[in-house]
C-alpha cells in the first residue's frame, strides 16, 4: 500500500530552531523525526511513499535521497504554498490510484501503530489516541468504532480523543477533497467531517501506542528523554583509558572521548566528536555529530546539534543548542521550574535551561537565566547576564 | 555502498548487466565485474568507472548473469578485490554487497577444509561456504550457507550447472526482484535497473531468499518455508529516482556539501590523527593539477604558505614535465577528484622520475593515482555524477586543511593553542555552508540579470583571487557565459577597457586586510556603469552602498571564506545555467574524468 508523508511545513512555533531546517528533520534520540514514520512503514512493508515537501526541502531530499538506503522507494512532490494538510495531500494525487496511508511527518510512531490502523478499515479510517491537552489538535468524538464528529482546534473541550492525523484511505476520498480544497478548506479534518456529513462511513481506531508530536522547541527534550533508551546502544571512535561509562551509551565512529569523562546513558553522541577531558554527561542527553566540548564541562539532560563547539567550566543543563554554535568557557544555563507564555497560555515546566539557535558566538563568562531563548545568528560578548530572550542576528555587548 | 544487479532472459546478458550498472553507478564505481553464465561460467573484472570495466570487456555469450559495482570505503580496490567471486571448482560465481563480520572465523573453518582464498574479502568466504554446503541443489547450499553467517548482505549466486537459475537473499542491504511482461527475471540492489524492465517489483525483507528463474520466482525465509511479499507497482522515471527529488545532479550534490565536509574531516581533525596525516619533512611545496583540482590548487598555495610557512608554488599538471629540472626538491601534491587524470598521472610519474615524494588528494580509493603517489589523503566526497565538481572541490579543500594544520603543527608555524581555534572554526563550516545554501532564494534573483549577459568578471584579491577564478570557472562551463576571473588590482592594467554597462561584475569582499583595496576596485569598475554583485559579509553596509546587490556569506576567518564564497558561486552558475537551459549535468564537450592528453 502507498503511503503519503506530509512534510512540507517549517514548524513556525519551534523557531528558532527550524531556521535552516523542518520540523521534521529536527533530531530526537538518534534520528530526525520523519525517519520514524519511514521506519514504521517499512515495518508494516509498506515501501512506496510519497513525501509532500516545501519549507527547506533539500534538508529531506539529500538526507532520504531516493529512500534506498532505508528501504523504501521515496518520490518528492512539492507543495509550494504551505496551505493545510488536505492542500498537501492533494499534491501527490497523481501517484495515488487506490487506497492509501497519509502521516504527518513530524509525529513519533511505530509499525505497530500503523497496523491498527489497517486492521479496522473502511472508507476512512483515523487513528485516535488520547491526549491530556486536546485542544491543540483535531478532537474527535467517537459512536462506537464510528467517528461522528470532528472538529479541529474546538474552543470547548468535547472529548479526550484527537486525531493524530494517521489516516487510511480509499481513492475516492481524493474527489471530495478536491472540491474541499477548491472551496478554501484546506485542513484535512474540514474534508473528513464534510464525509462525515455525506453520510461516509468514518470508522476511528483507538491505538495504545507511543504517539509523541512537537509543536514548541521546549518539547524536544522531553521526546528525546522518552525515545533516547530504546535507541541502540553502539560504541565506536576512541575511548581513552580512564573513562567511565554506565547506561546505555552510543558513540559514533570517529568520536574520541578523553581521560576522566564520566557519561551516564540514556545518552547518545554523534560521530567525529572531541569530548573531555573530564566531562561529565548525564541523562538524557544527545549529542550530533562533530562537536567539541572541553575540559570540566557538565551537560544533562539536553539536546547539543551538530557542529557545536562548547567551552571548558560550562554548565549546561536541560538546554537545546542548535547546529554550528560556539560557546566559550564558564557558560551557565540556569536550569529552574518556570511559567511560560506559550500562545497566550501559561505552561508550567518543571525544569527549563536555555535555547540556543544556530550559529550564534558567544563569548566566555556568560549566564543565561532559565527559559531564555538566544535567537539564531547571534553575537554575546564575554560576561554577560541574558535575562530576556534575544532576537535572531543580535549583538549583545 | 555497493551495486549489485542480475538478469535472466533469452537476451543476450551482457550489454543488460552493464546497461544496469550504469543505473547504479551513483551507489559507487571504484571496481566493477561481471560474470556471465552461457556454455561456460565467464567472469570480467576492471578498476575504476564502469566505463573503464566496458573498455575493456570482451564479448561473453549466455543469457544468465551477475555485476557489480564496488565503492570501497576504506580498503584498497584491484582486479582481484572486485566482485564476481568464484568457488575452487569455478563453477559458482557470487556478488555480494555488505559485511560479513564472522567471516575470520568462517575462513579459517573452511581453509582447514581445503578451500583456496586468492582475496582478502569476506565476500570471497561466502562463495566457499556455499560450495562447502553445495550437493546439487543451489538454493538450499546458500541456505544452508547463510545460517552461518553473522553479518549484512545483499548477495546473488548463479552456478555452472543450474543455467536459469539465479539465487539470491538479503540481509539489512537492499535487494529487490522484478519479472518482465516477456518473463524476463531481474534483481538488482534499487528499483533503478529493473524499471528498464518492469514496473511491477517487490522488495526482499532481512532474511528472505529468492529463486529467480525465467518468468518467476519464488521467495523464502532461510529455514526453506515459502513467504509472500507484496508487489509494488512505481509510476516514476529512472534518473528521477537517482536525484532523489532534485532537478539536477549539480543541485543535489551542491546541497550534499555540508554533510560532505563533515566526512571528509572526520577522524582526521583531532590532533593525534593531523599527526598521521603529516607527509615527509619538507621546505617547499609543489600542487599539480588541472581545471576545477588547479583552483583547489591555487587557494592550497595561500593555505600552505600562511599556515604551514611552506615555499608553495602551483602548476598545470599537463604543463609541469616541460619545465628543464633534473631534481625536484619540493613535495609534489597531485589533486585529482577521479584519480583518472592521465596530465596529472603522467606529472606525478615525472615528479618521481626526478627523485620527489609525492602526496595525492582524490575522491576514488584505489584509483590510478593512488598506487602512483607514496600518500593519499581521501576527501570522501562520495559519488559525483553533476560534471561540474563541486563537492568534491569543496572537499579538496578541506582535505589541504588538514594537511595544512598537520604540516604547520609539525613545523611549529602553528601553535598549539592557534591550532585548536583552527580547528573549531573548520567545524564550523559545515553549518555556515547550510547557511549559505538557504540564501538559494537570493542567488537565484541574482542570476536573473546576470543570464543574458554575454561576458561576466570575477574579481577578488588574496586567498579569493582564486576563487575568482573558479567562479568564472563554474559559470562558463555550465551555462556557456563567457566569464574570466581576474586579481581586482590586475583590471586597471587592461582589463578595465571591457568593462562596462553590459559586464556584469562579481566581486568577493571578506572581511580581510584587503576589504579597502576591494571596495576602491569597486568604485573603479562601477564608475564605468558596470553593475557589481557582491559576496561579502551581510552586516558590511559600506559594501552594501556600493554595489548593487550582496550575497551574504557568514563571517569567518578569511582563510576558510573561499568555502562559504564558493557554494554561493556554484549556485549562482547553478540558476544562471538553469535560467539559460542549458545541460546542467552533461554540459557540451565535457567530460566528468578526462583519461586523455
Amino acid at each position: 500500500m502507498k503511503a503519503v508523508i506530509l512534510a512540507a511545513g517549517e514548524g513556525t512555533r519551534l523557531r528558532p530552531l527550524t531556521i535552516s531546517r523542518p520540523k521534521v528533520m529536527l533530531r530526537v534520540g538518534d534520528k530526525p523525526i520523519l525517519q520514524y514514520a519511514i521506519d514504521a512503514l517499512r515495518e508494516v512493508g509498506s515501501r512506496d511513499v510519497v513525501i509532500v515537501v516545501g519549507y527547506q526541502k533539500e534538508r529531506i531530499q539529500t538526507y532520504f535521497e531516493d529512500g534506498s538506503d532505508f528501504g523504501v522507494s521515496i518520490t518528492y512532490e512539492e507543495q509550494r504554498r504551505q496551505l493545510g494538510t488536505g492542500h498537501a495531500l492533494l499534491t501527490a494525487r497523481d501517484h495515488l490510484d487506490d487506497d492509501f496511508v497519509v502521516i504527518p511527518g513530524d509525529n513519533i510512531l511505530d509499525g505497530r501503530m500503523i497496523n491498527q490502523l489497517l486492521e479496522n478499515r473502511s472508507d476512512i479510517t483515523v487513528l485516535i489516541t488520547e491526549h491530556a491537552q486536546p485542544r491543540k489538535y483535531g478532537v474527535v468524538e467517537l459512536d462506537g468504532d464510528r467517528v461522528s464528529k470532528i472538529v479541529e482546534k474546538p474552543p470547548r473541550r468535547i472529548s479526550n480523543l484527537i486525531s493524530t492525523g494517521i489516516y487510511h484511505f480509499t481513492h475516492k476520498f481524493l474527489d471530495l477533497l478536491d472540491r474541499e480544497v477548491g472551496a478554501g478548506r484546506f485542513e484535512l479534518t474540514h474534508a473528513v467531517q464534510t464525509a462525515i456529513e455525506e453520510g461516509v462511513e468514518v470508522k476511528g481506531t483507538l491505538t495504545d501506542g507511543l504517539w509523541l508530536d512537537v509543536v514548541f522547541p521546549w518539547d524536544l527534550l522531553d521526546l528525546n528523554a522518552r525515545v533516547l533508551p530504546d535507541a541502540i546502544s553502539r560504541k565506536a571512535g576512541t575511548i581513552e583509558d580512564g573513562v567511565t561509562i554506565t547506561g546505555p551509551v552510543s558513540i559514533g565512529d570517529g568520536t574520541v572521548i578523553r581521560s576522566g569523562t564520566y557519561i551516564k546513558g540514556p545518552v547518545a553522541i554523534g560521530e567525529g566528536c572531541e569530548v573531555g577531558p573530564s566531562v561529565v554527561i548525564y541523562p538524557t542527553t544527545s549529542i550530533g555529530d562533530n562537536v567539541t566540548i572541553s575540559p570540566f564541562t557538565e551537560i544533562r539532560n539536553s539536546v547539543i546539534m551538530d557542529n557545536v563547539a562548547i567551552g571548558g567550566q560550562s554548565y549546561v543543563s536541560h538546554s537545546i543548542l542548535d547546529e554550528g554554535s560556539t560557546i566559550g568557557s564558564h557558560f551557565i544555563t540556569a536550569a529552574e521550574p518556570k511559567l511560560l507564555l506559550m500562545e497566550n497560555e501559561l505552561v508550567q515546566i518543571d525544569k527549563i535551561g536555555t535555547i540556543v539557535g544556530e550559529n550564534c558566538e558567544i563569548s566566555s563568562r556568560v549566564v543565561v537565566d532559565a527559559g531564555r531563548t538566544i535567537g539564531a545568528y547571534c553575537h554575546i560578548e564575554a560576561s554577560n547576564r541574558i535575562s530576556r530572550d534575544i532576537p535572531d542576528s543580535s549583538r549583545v555587548i | 555502498m555497493c551495486g549489485i544487479v542480475g538478469y535472466i532472459g533469452r537476451q543476450d546478458a551482457l550489454p543488460i548487466l552493464i546497461e544496469g550498472l550504469k543505473h547504479l553507478e551513483y551507489r559507487g564505481y571504484d571496481s566493477a565485474g561481471v560474470a556471465i553464465l552461457g556454455k561456460d561460467l565467464q567472469i570480467q573484472k576492471s578498476q575504476g568507472h564502469i566505463a573503464a570495466l566496458e573498455a575493456k570487456l570482451v564479448q561473453m555469450d549466455g543469457t544468465t548473469g551477475l555485476a557489480h559495482t564496488r565503492w570501497a570505503t576504506h580498503g584498497r580496490p584491484s582486479d582481484l578485490n572486485a566482485h564476481p567471486f568464484t568457488d575452487c571448482s569455478g563453477a559458482m560465481a557470487i556478488v555480494h554487497n555488505g559485511i560479513i563480520e564472522n567471516f575470520q572465523a568462517l575462513k579459517e573453518d573452511l581453509l582447514a577444509k581445503g578451500h583456496t582464498f586468492v582475496s582478502e574479502t569476506d565476500t570471497e568466504t561466502l562463495v566457499h561456504l556455499f560450495e562447502e554446503h553445495y550437493k546439487g541443489d543451489l538454493a538450499e547450499a546458500v541456505r544452508a550457507g547463510l545460517k552461518k553467517v553473522v553479518g549484512s548482505y545483499a548477495v546473488a549466486v548463479i552456478h555452472r550447472d543450474h543455467p536459469g537459475m539465479l539465487v539470491a537473499a538479503r540481509n539489512e542491504n537492499p535487494l529487490v526482484v522484478g519479472v518482465s511482461a516477456d518473463g524476463e527475471g531481474v534483481m538488482a540492489s534499487d528499483v533503478t535497473p529493473l524499471l528498464d524492465f518492469t514496473h511491477e517489483f517487490t522488495f526482499l525483507e532481512d532474511g528472505d531468499l529468492v529463486v529467480l528463474r525465467e518468468g518467476e520466482f519464488q521467495l523464502m525465509d532461510l529455514d526453506g518455508e515459502p513467504v509472500e511479499r507484496p508487489v509494488h507497482v512505481v509510476d516514476w522515471n529512472l534518473e528521477d529516482a537517482q536525484k532523489g527529488g532534485f532537478e539536477h545532479f549539480m543541485l543535489k550534490e551542491i546541497f550534499e556539501q555540508p554533510q560532505a565536509i563533515l566526512d571528509s574531516m572526520m577522524g582526521r581533525i583531532v590532533e593525534e590523527d593531523l599527526t598521521a596525516l603529516a607527509p615527509p619533512d619538507v621546505d617547499k611545496i609543489k600542487i599539480i593539477a588541472c581545471g576545477t583540482s588547479y583552483h583547489a590548487g591555487l587557494i592550497g598555495k595561500y593555505i600552505l604558505e600562511s599556515l604551514a610557512g611552506l615555499d608553495t608554488t602551483v602548476e598545470m599538471a599537463s604543463e609541469y614535465r616541460y619545465s628543464n629540472l633534473a631534481k625536484e626538491s619540493a613535495l609534489v601534491v597531485a589533486i585529482t577528484q577521479s584519480g583518472e587524470t592521465i596530465d596529472t598521472i603522467s606529472a606525478v610519474r615525472e615528479a618521481k622520475r626526478r627523485g620527489t615524494s609525492t602526496l595525492a588528494i582524490t575522491n576514488v580509493v584505489g584509483s590510478t593515482i593512488t598506487r602512483e603517489a607514496d600518500q593519499t589523503i581521501y576527501t570522501r566526497a562520495g559519488p559525483e555524477i553533476g560534471v561540474a565538481a563541486t563537492k568534491t572541490f569543496i572537499t579538496q579543500l578541506i582535505a589541504i586543511y588538514l594537511l595544512a594544520f598537520a604540516l604547520g603543527a609539525k613545523r611549529r608555524t602553528i601553535g598549539a593553542e592557534h591550532l585548536r581555534v583552527l580547528r573549531e572554526e573548520l567545524r564550523r563550516l559545515p553549518s555556515q555552508v547550510q547557511q549559505v545554501l538557504n540564501n538559494r532564494d537570493l542567488i537565484k534573483g541574482v542570476a536573473e540579470p546576470i543570464h543574458e549577459a554575454h561576458d561576466v568578471y570575477f574579481i577578488g584579491r588574496n586567498i579569493n583571487y582564486p576563487s575568482a577564478l573558479e567562479g568564472a570557472l563554474k559559470l562558463k562551463e555550465i551555462s556557456y557565459i563567457h566569464a574570466e576571473g581576474y586579481p581586482a588590482g590586475e583590471m586597471k592594467h587592461g582589463p578595465i577597457a571591457l568593462v562596462g554597462e553590459d559586464t556584469p561584475i562579481i566581486a568577493i569582499v571578506v572581511d580581510d586586510p584587503v576589504r579597502p583595496k576591494m571596495l576602491s576596485n569597486i568604485m573603479e569598475v562601477s564608475a564605468r556603469d558596470a553593475p557589481v554583485f557582491a559576496v561579502g559579509l551581510e552586516d558590511d553596509v559600506e559594501l552594501a552602498k556600493l554595489v548593487d546587490v550582496v550575497i551574504p556569506v557568514p563571517r569567518t576567518n578569511p582563510i576558510f571564506s573561499p568555502v562559504v564564497v564558493l557554494v554561493s558561486l556554484q549556485l549562482l552558475a547553478y540558476f544562471v545555467a538553469h535560467m539559460r537551459k542549458c545541460s546542467i549535468d552533461k554540459p557540451r564537450n565535457l567530460a566528468k574524468s578526462v583519461t586523455v592528453e
